[in-house]
């Protein structure tokens, strides 16, 4: 048995740096499918607009797409590096999943964006489009073989244990099993809509700063269009999602609805939970809500508190809650905005109405914050175990000193928060310099492969 | 012999990690050295189009291993976990700073800097991983259970210095391949010094590895002792055909004679070790994972390698020849008012419509109780009332949504509001 501390450090360990990672993807799965409908509505209009708009969210997205990368190489080792009677117990199921995702869609990435970022002059624009498209087909397979693999962690099916070790009895339902199909439309509806954030609140700069204009609308129409569309969809699968964990993790749902004795009909707003008593020392709730959204109009059913669930299987109050909160809510503002946006539009006022710009710029990290949180809560959630309800996180850790697993945290930590403030620093300056100029002062364009390098 | 089969998969992933991450790695090294700014943004730019390809082999490499050999992943990582953080925070940093560096217009010394270290650290960690592991970790049932500073022994230090000389090697062969002028001659005059420096290490590596290798090295067995003589000696003529490239025509020469090199050298190693992988009783058999899952494994990988491999091919035929710079960035977007002037004497558009203080407030009302509700429908609160209201309620506001959207999207357009040339007339 690994020590308590080296438990929490690897947690803290793999909690720090799988956030980090996932920031990236939620921005990057989403550009690399608006850089592909840019270039190709570039190729068959002929609009530089276009080329304008790809031009400068390439810049961004090249740089994300390289962090993102790396911190992903990272996540492929740490699987063995801290935890590896994990890695021995599920390599045969998870690895081949993850494998899956390497062979198929990394190398893609891989392969194909030399030729998207550098391929100016080199190539045939139709072969940039190809390139372009076959990054997207790359992202969106990541983004479902991680799904597949951490959904199986989340309600594993289709297995068998053969001594200490986990193997597949079933591919297809190991593939897909049934959490899947909850959370991947969840969490593929979430990238984009963090993405469309994203672009909206960057063109919003533009349109306070009154720069770029035809540029900043073009994109702010494009990304309100998409969240107008996508918002009450994801609401509605995000809710489909909590009611099948609350039915297959019960401790998960109550651990985000933060109570603890089931005698609580409102919703809570702020929690103080203290952990060994069993209660809240504080609490603000909205009265005959949470029953409401239990599907019970009357007001009256109770919500099921955390004391339901064993005292060694309770995942931590805190920071489920929380996390729960910090998706919910940004989810909620996110809605009232593309609504907003929608009424705008439809009054004709969207390129005019400074204050919604100004909130749209404040909005532009909501999409990752959402996701951010909503991943705290999907895998904080389900500790104690790893693999739900098979392994507990205690007994999946390497035997590691508490020296070296200090030493990792830190370095991560170190290295990450560096990250950070350099690429924050880099989207600030890329934003300030601009899209750049396409027309010449003859009034002709210039075409792509007369620029070359971008 | 499925076993093998993964053993080889990894084999594959690590032996075109080393060469393709090798030669970019050495020549992040190489620039350490370089005093000249323009060639240091050359040696960058050389590297930015095709790192991330080269990399995903390491990324294949370890998931090969967790998937095929779960054993050995399990007791290898844990084992030399120092190095491989330090090897895996130098990767991070050192991907940074090549897209920064691409990304910026000129030379950044502080970025050049962080890929040159980075690229060294990460290589002297590799080198101490792969000394650690031959120096034996041990292990039981598939886990860990050594110390902390386990994969710290002499004969780690000495892979470590074989590895930086293996990689510098490395991108001294791609320098003279890739690059025209002073680099190229600067490559061409590195090579056999390099060479020199690689032979030597292999000689005091692959004695050492009698005393450091705490199994026993079985070459009295005659098909170990004549595939290792082969390996050797197509290692040798490699090297050999390399001396003799270095500064001469054609340019590709010493790099596929290097990579002939590295790629014997590995095969002389598995010739010398396998079965065992993680000395000294870690075995190929003991570590694999059970049989259906190496089968999917490799019936998927196996399928994808060919497609992986052509559009390799093809990106690394685009990128094909001498080095060009880039030409010189397009000017941004001028001063922040260009462009603007026009804009800011059309009026905002008028107030009217807005009618009295009463209206504008009741219809904001009414806009945010419709809001809630259709909030309230895509959460489908009501579901436990009215089923249907579910998916339908939801389709059909997401359906008004977008007609709403292409309308007002059209006008816009009509009014020229997307008029690229207007604006930056």
């Amino acid at each position: 048995m690994a020590s308590p501390a080296v438990v929490d450090i690897s947690r803290w360990q793999f909690a720090v740096t799988a956030v980090f990672h996932m920031s990236f993807p939620a921005l990057t799965v989403g550009l690399s499918l608006f850089l592909a409908v840019m270039y190709t509505v570039y190729l068959r209009t002929g609009n530089p607009l276009y080329l304008q708009i790809f031009r400068f969210w390439k810049k961004i997205f090249a740089v994300g797409f390289g962090l993102g990368v790396v911190a992903g190489t990272v996540m492929t080792f740490e699987f063995g590096l801290n935890w590896g009677r994990y890695a021995h117990a599920v390599g045969p199921i998870l690895g081949v999943t993850i494998g899956m995702e390497v062979i198929t869609a990394f190398f893609l990435e891989a392969g194909f964006i030399g030729i998207m970022l550098y391929g100016d002059g080199r190539v045939r624009p139709r072969t940039m489009a190809f390139a372009c498209w076959m990054l997207v087909v790359g992202t969106l397979l990541s983004t479902t073989w991680i799904l597949s693999a951490n959904s199986w962690m989340q309600d594993p099916t289709g297995f068998a244990e053969v001594g200490d070790q986990f193997r597949a009895s079933d591919w297809w339902q190991v593939l897909f099993n049934p959490a899947f199909s909850y959370r991947y439309p969840h969490i593929l509806l979430a990238v984009l809509i963090s993405a469309a954030w994203f672009i909206g609140g960057i063109a919003a700069w533009y349109l306070v700063k009154q720069r770029a204009l035809p540029f900043a609308r073009r994109t702010l129409s494009i990304a309100l269009g998409v969240l107008a569309v996508l918002m009450p969809v994801q609401l509605y699968a995000g809710d489909l999602t909590a009611v099948f964990m609350g039915a297959h993790q019960p401790a998960k749902l109550e651990a985000f609805e933060g109570n603890w004795k089931s005698d609580n009909n409102g919703y809570n707003l702020l929690v103080v939970p203290d952990t060994d008593k069993g209660e809240n020392t504080f609490q603000v709730a909205i009265p005959h809500l949470g029953a409401v959204i239990g599907k019970d109009l009357s007001g009256k059913a109770h919500v099921p508190g955390l004391l339901q669930t064993p005292e060694d299987e309770r995942p931590d109050m805190w920071s489920v809650f929380y996390g729960f909160r910090a998706m919910y809510f940004t989810a909620l503002a996110m809605f009232g905005m593309a609504f907003a946006g929608l009424v705008l539009r439809l009054r004709g006022r969207l390129y005019t109405a400074r204050r919604f710009h100004r909130l749209m710029v404040w909005m532009a990290p909501a999409g990752v914050v959402a996701i951010s949180g909503g991943w705290i809560t999907a895998e904080a959630g389900r500790q104690p175990w790893v693999v739900y309800g098979l392994i507990r996180t205690s007994d999946a850790v390497s035997h590691l000193s508490l020296g070296a697993a200090i030493a990792g945290l830190t370095g991560f930590v170190t290295v990450y928060a560096l990250l950070l403030g350099l690429w924050i620093r880099y989207i600030v300056r890329t934003v300030r310099t601009g899209p750049e100029h396409l027309v010449t002062d003859a009034g002709t364009t210039v075409h792509a492969t007369e620029i070359g390098h971008a | 012999m499925l076993e093998y089969a993964s053993y080889a998969l990894v084999l594959l992933a690590l032996g075109a990690y080393v060469l393709l991450d090798g030669y970019d790695l050495g020549i992040g090294i190489l620039s350490l050295f370089d005093r000249s700014d323009q060639r240091r943004k050359e040696y960058n730019e050389l590297i930015a189009t095709a790192w991330d390809a080269n990399e995903s082999w390491l990324i294949l490499a370890g998931v090969a291993l967790w998937a095929g050999l779960p054993g050995v992943y399990a007791t290898v990582l844990p084992g030399v976990y120092l190095p491989l953080i330090v090897m895996l925070l130098a990767l991070v940093l050192r991907g940074t700073a090549i897209e920064l560096q691409s990304a910026a217009p000129g030379y950044r010394r502080g970025w050049g800097l962080v890929f040159g270290i980075s690229s060294l650290v990460a290589t002297v960690c590799q080198g101490l991983v792969v000394g650690g592991v031959l120096s034996g970790l041990p292990h039981r049932g598939g886990v860990f259970t050594g110390s902390t500073w386990d994969w710290l022994t002499p004969y780690s230090v000495l892979c470590a210095l074989g590895m930086v000389a293996v990689y510098l090697l490395a991108g001294a062969a791609w320098l003279q391949d890739k690059t025209t002028g002073t680099a190229h001659e600067r490559a061409g005059r590195l090579g056999r010094p390099l060479i020199l420096a690689v032979a030597v290490a292999g000689l005091v590596l692959g004695f050492g590895l009698r005393f450091a290798d705490p199994q026993h090295l079985g070459f009295d067995q005659p098909l170990r002792a004549t595939l290792f003589g082969l390996a050797v000696a197509v290692a040798v003529v490699c090297a050999a055909t390399a001396w003799y490239g270095f500064g001469r025509r054609p340019d590709w020469r010493p790099f596929a004679a290097v990579a002939g090199t590295e790629a014997a050298g590995l095969l002389a190693l598995v010739a010398a070790t396998a079965p065992v992988v993680v000395p000294p009783d870690l075995t190929v058999h003991a570590a694999a994972g059970p049989h259906g899952s190496q089968l999917f494994l490799l019936i998927g990988v196996g399928g994808c390698m060919p497609v992986v491999l052509a559009y390799n091919l093809y990106a690394w035929w685009v990128f094909r020849g001498k080095f060009a710079r880039p030409p010189a960035h397009t000017d941004p977007a001028g001063p922040p008012d260009t462009g603007a002037a026009a804009e800011r004497s059309v009026p905002a558009a008028p107030a009217a419509g807005d009618g009295p203080w009463a209206a504008v407030a009741a219809r904001r009302v009414l806009l945010t109780l419709l809001a809630v509700a259709v909030a309230a429908v895509s959460q489908d609160v009501f579901g436990g009332v009215r089923v249907w209201i579910g998916p339908v309620g939801v389709a059909l506001f997401a359906m008004t949504a977008l007609a709403g959207w292409i309308r007002s999207d059209r006008r816009s357009a009509a009014a020229g509001e997307f008029d690229l040339q207007a604006a930056d007339k």
